[in-house]
C-alpha cells in the first residue's frame, strides 16, 4: 500500500490531544504569574523544539541528496511530511515576535525598553553592547524572515518531489533540478539556523553566550526529528503501509539515533569543558544555575540522552529490533525535549523575577498566584540560593506534558495529513532502487 | 587455524552473484563448505553459511572499558595521591580535564585490543606467511573451497562437476 488513509478514527485521537493541549495551555495561563511567564516559556519552548524537527528534517534531508544518499528514498517522504510543519511554526513565532513589541511577555531581558539607553533605569552595559544584533527588529526578522525562507524551501521541495512522482522523465530532469535547489538551501540554512538558535533561545540568558550553543540545540532537534521519524515508519508499517522499509533502513535510522547521541554528549560537555578551562569563571553562570536549581534535570539529561542510548543502542540487534528502538526513540524524543526545557525554563525565569521586582510587583503576590498551580503542577517545592522556583520551571509539571502532547498531536496530524496527498514510497527517485535493495 | 596438510579442492568465480548462486547450490547439494573467501564482503552471505555474529565487538567493549577505567583510575591516582598539582586554581580532581584522555584511552584500547585479538583469530602474526588459497581471492576473484581429505575420486569429481554447473571459472588442487 503506497497511498496512505487518514483513517477518522486517529484524526479524532489526535484532535483530541490537541484540545488537551489547548486546555493546558488555558489552564497555564490562570494559574500564571502577572507576566504569564510559564505560559510563554512553554509557548516558545514547544514552538522552538517542533519548529526544529521541522527544520531539520528539510535539512538532513537536503544534506543526503547533495551527498548522493539513497539508502533513506523509502522513507523520505516522512521527512518531506514533517518539513512542512515549519508554517505552522511560522505562525507561532509571529505571534512570540510580536510579543517582544507589544509586551505580551518578558522572555528576553534585551527586550525590555531603553536596554542600550544610558539615561534609562534599564540600562545594562553588556546588553546594549549586543543591541545591535539583540533587538527587537532583528528578533522579528530572524523569526519570520529565515522561517519563511526555510517554509519556502520545504514547500518548494515538496512540489518538486511530487512533480517527480507524476511526470519523472528518465533523464531525472526533476532530480537534477531538485539538487541544486537543495544545494542552494544548505549554507542558507546553515548560517539562519544559527542565528534563529541565538535569538530564540541562546538570547534567553542574555548575558551569557557560547560558540557551541547553535550545533548543541540543532544535535538535540536532530536526535528528535530522528526518534519522530522511527516512531513515525514503525507506525505506519503496524498500519500495513511501508512494506519496502526493512530492518536494513531502521537500522540506519537507528545508527543516525546512536551517532548523534553522541555527537550531542560531546557538545554538551565540550560547551562547558571549553569555558571551565579556560577559566572564564562569568560564562559559568550558565551551568551554575542548572547545575544547583535544577540538579534533577541536569544530570537526568546526560544519563537519558547520553548513558542510555550509549548502552542500548550501542548493539547491532537493538537497533533492528521495533521493542528497542521505539523504547530508545520515545525516551529521546522526550529526553530532548527536557533538553530544550532545560535550556529554556531557568534563563526566562531569572529575566521575569527580576522584571517583576524591577517593577515593583511583589514577588510574594506572584508566589501567591503560583499556589493555585501547586498542586496541579506536582512540583517538589526546591528551594534555591536566591528564591523558590514556582512550578512549571523546576521539572516539567502535567501542564507542560499536556502541552507537549498537544503539540506533537499537531505535528502528527500535520504530518499525516500530508502523508496522504502523494505515495508514501516515492516512484521516480532514481535512488529507490538502490534503497529498495539496501544491505547494512 | 586450518589443520596442518589439509587437501583443498576450490573453485574461482568471477562474480559474486554466481559465487552466492553457487554456495545456494552447495547448501541445496548438501556438501560441506571449508571455507568461502572474497576479496570484499559480500552482503546475504553470511547468513547462507549459517554464520553466527561475530563476538569481537563484546570483546572490543571490555577492552573499551578497561581503557576507560585505566585512564581515569590513574589519572585520578597522580592528581589526588602520587603528585597532586594545582592548575589554575582548579581542584585536584578535575573530572572535566580528565574526560578528553578518559576517551582517547578508551579509543586507543578498544582498537589494539580488537586487532590483536582478530589477528589472534584468524592466526596472522607478524612475519607468519599466511596459507593463501589463490593470490587473486584479493583482488578480483570468489573462491568456494571444499577440504578433501580422505575422500575418494568419486567424491572429488562429484565436486569438479559442481563447480562446472555452478560456473567456476576455474578449478585447482592445493595442500595447505
Amino acid at each position: 500500500m503506497h497511498q496512505f488513509i487518514f483513517t477518522g478514527r486517529q484524526k479524532s485521537v489526535l484532535l483530541g490531544f490537541m484540545v488537551l493541549g489547548l486546555l493546558c495551555m488555558g489552564l497555564t495561563w490562570a494559574v500564571d504569574d502577572p507576566f504569564h511567564t510559564r505560559f510563554w516559556t512553554n509557548l516558545l519552548h514547544n514552538t522552538v523544539f517542533f519548529t526544529g524537527i521541522a527544520f531539520i528534517a528539510l535539512f538532513v534531508y537536503s544534506a543526503w541528496m547533495t551527498a548522493y544518499a539513497g539508502w533513506h528514498t523509502v522513507v523520505k517522504r516522512i521527512f518531506e511530511g514533517f518539513s512542512l510543519y515549519m508554517v505552522v511554526g511560522l505562525v507561532l513565532m509571529l505571534i512570540i515576535a510580536g510579543g517582544t513589541w507589544f509586551h505580551y511577555h518578558h522572555l528576553y531581558h534585551w527586550a525590555a525598553e531603553g536596554i542600550a539607553d544610558p539615561t534609562s533605569d534599564h540600562y545594562d552595559r553588556i546588553l546594549a553592547g549586543k543591541s545591535s544584533f539583540l533587538n527587537k527588529s532583528w528578533y522579528t526578522f530572524g523569526s519570520v524572515g529565515f522561517l519563511a525562507v526555510w517554509t519556502f524551501f520545504a514547500f518548494r521541495i515538496r512540489s518538486m518531489s511530487i512533480a517527480e512522482d507524476n511526470a519523472g522523465t528518465a533523464d531525472y530532469a526533476h532530480h537534477q533540478k531538485l539538487k541544486r535547489i537543495v544545494a542552494i538551501f544548505l549554507p542558507i540554512a546553515a548560517f539562519t539556523s544559527a542565528a534563529a538558535i541565538w535569538q530564540w533561545v541562546m538570547s534567553i540568558d542574555a548575558h551569557w553566550y557560547s560558540t557551541m550553543f547553535a550545533w548543541y540545540a540543532t544535535a538535540s532537534w536532530f536526535i528528535a526529528m530522528m526518534s519522530l521519524t522511527i516512531l513515525t515508519v514503525i507506525f505506519l508499517k503496524g498500519k500495513g503501509y511501508l512494506e519496502e522499509v526493512t530492518g536494513e533502513h531502521l537500522h540506519d535510522l537507528g545508527k543516525w539515533l546512536f551517532a548523534i547521541s553522541i555527537f550531542w554528549t560531546y557538545l554538551w560537555f565540550s560547551q562547558f569543558m571549553l569555558i571551565w578551562y579556560a577559566n572564564v569563571g562569568e560564562e559559568t553562570v550558565y551551568f551554575q544555575i542548572r547545575r544547583d536549581d535544577y540538579p534533577v534535570l541536569f544530570y537526568g539529561n546526560l544519563i537519558i540522552n547520553f548513558v542510555l542510548p550509549f548502552l542500548i543502542l550501542m548493539r547491532n540487534s537493538t537497533k533492528r529490533k521495533y521493542g528497542t528502538l521505539v523504547f530508545m526513540s520515545v525516551l529521546l524524543l522526550f529526553g530532548h525535549w527536557v533538553d530544550f526545557f532545560l535550556m529554556i525554563k531557568p534563563g526566562a525565569l531569572h529575566t521575569a523575577l527580576e522584571a517583576m521586582e524591577h517593577m515593583g510587583t511583589a514577588v510574594g503576590d506572584a508566589a501567591a498566584a503560583h499556589d493555585h498551580g501547586h498542586a496541579l503542577a506536582g512540583d517538589h517545592g526546591g528551594h534555591g540560593a536566591h528564591h523558590a522556583i514556582p512550578p512549571g520551571f523546576k521539572m516539567p509539571g502535567l501542564l507542560e506534558i499536556g502541552t507537549f502532547l498537544g503539540f506533537l498531536a499537531s505535528f502528527l496530524y500535520f504530518s499525516l495529513n500530508q502523508f496522504t496527498k502523494a505515495s508514501l514510497i516515492s516512484k521516480n527517485d532514481p535512488y529507490l532502487a538502490e534503497s529498495l535493495h539496501h544491505h547494512t | 587455524m586450518a589443520d596442518k596438510h589439509s587437501e583443498v579442492l576450490f573453485g574461482l568465480y568471477d562474480d559474486e552473484v554466481d559465487l552466492l548462486d553457487a554456495v545456494k547450490q552447495a547448501n541445496a547439494d548438501h556438501l560441506e563448505i571449508m571455507d568461502v573467501l572474497t576479496p570484499f564482503p559480500v552482503h546475504g552471505l553470511d547468513p547462507l553459511l549459517g554464520l553466527e555474529e561475530s563476538r569481537l565487538h563484546i570483546a572490543g567493549f571490555i577492552y573499551g572499558a578497561l581503557g576507560t577505567m585505566t585512564a581515569f583510575g590513574f589519572m585520578t591516582w597522580v592528581f589526588t595521591r602520587d603528585w597532586p598539582i594545582i592548575f589554575g586554581g582548579k581542584p585536584y580532581w578535575s573530572v572535566p580535564a580528565f574526560i578528553p584522555i578518559t576517551f582517547e584511552l578508551t579509543v586507543l584500547f578498544c582498537a589494539i585490543g580488537i586487532t590483536v585479538t582478530f589477528y589472534t583469530i584468524c592466526g596472522l602474526a607478524p612475519g607468519k606467511t599466511p596459507d593463501i588459497l589463490d593470490d587473486r581471492i584479493t583482488d578480483d576473484k570468489f573462491c568456494l573451497a571444499f577440504k578433501t581429505n580422505g575422500q575418494s575420486s568419486e567424491q572429488i569429481s562429484k565436486l569438479k562437476n559442481f563447480f562446472s554447473r555452478t560456473g567456476a571459472s576455474e578449478v585447482h588442487n592445493k595442500v595447505i
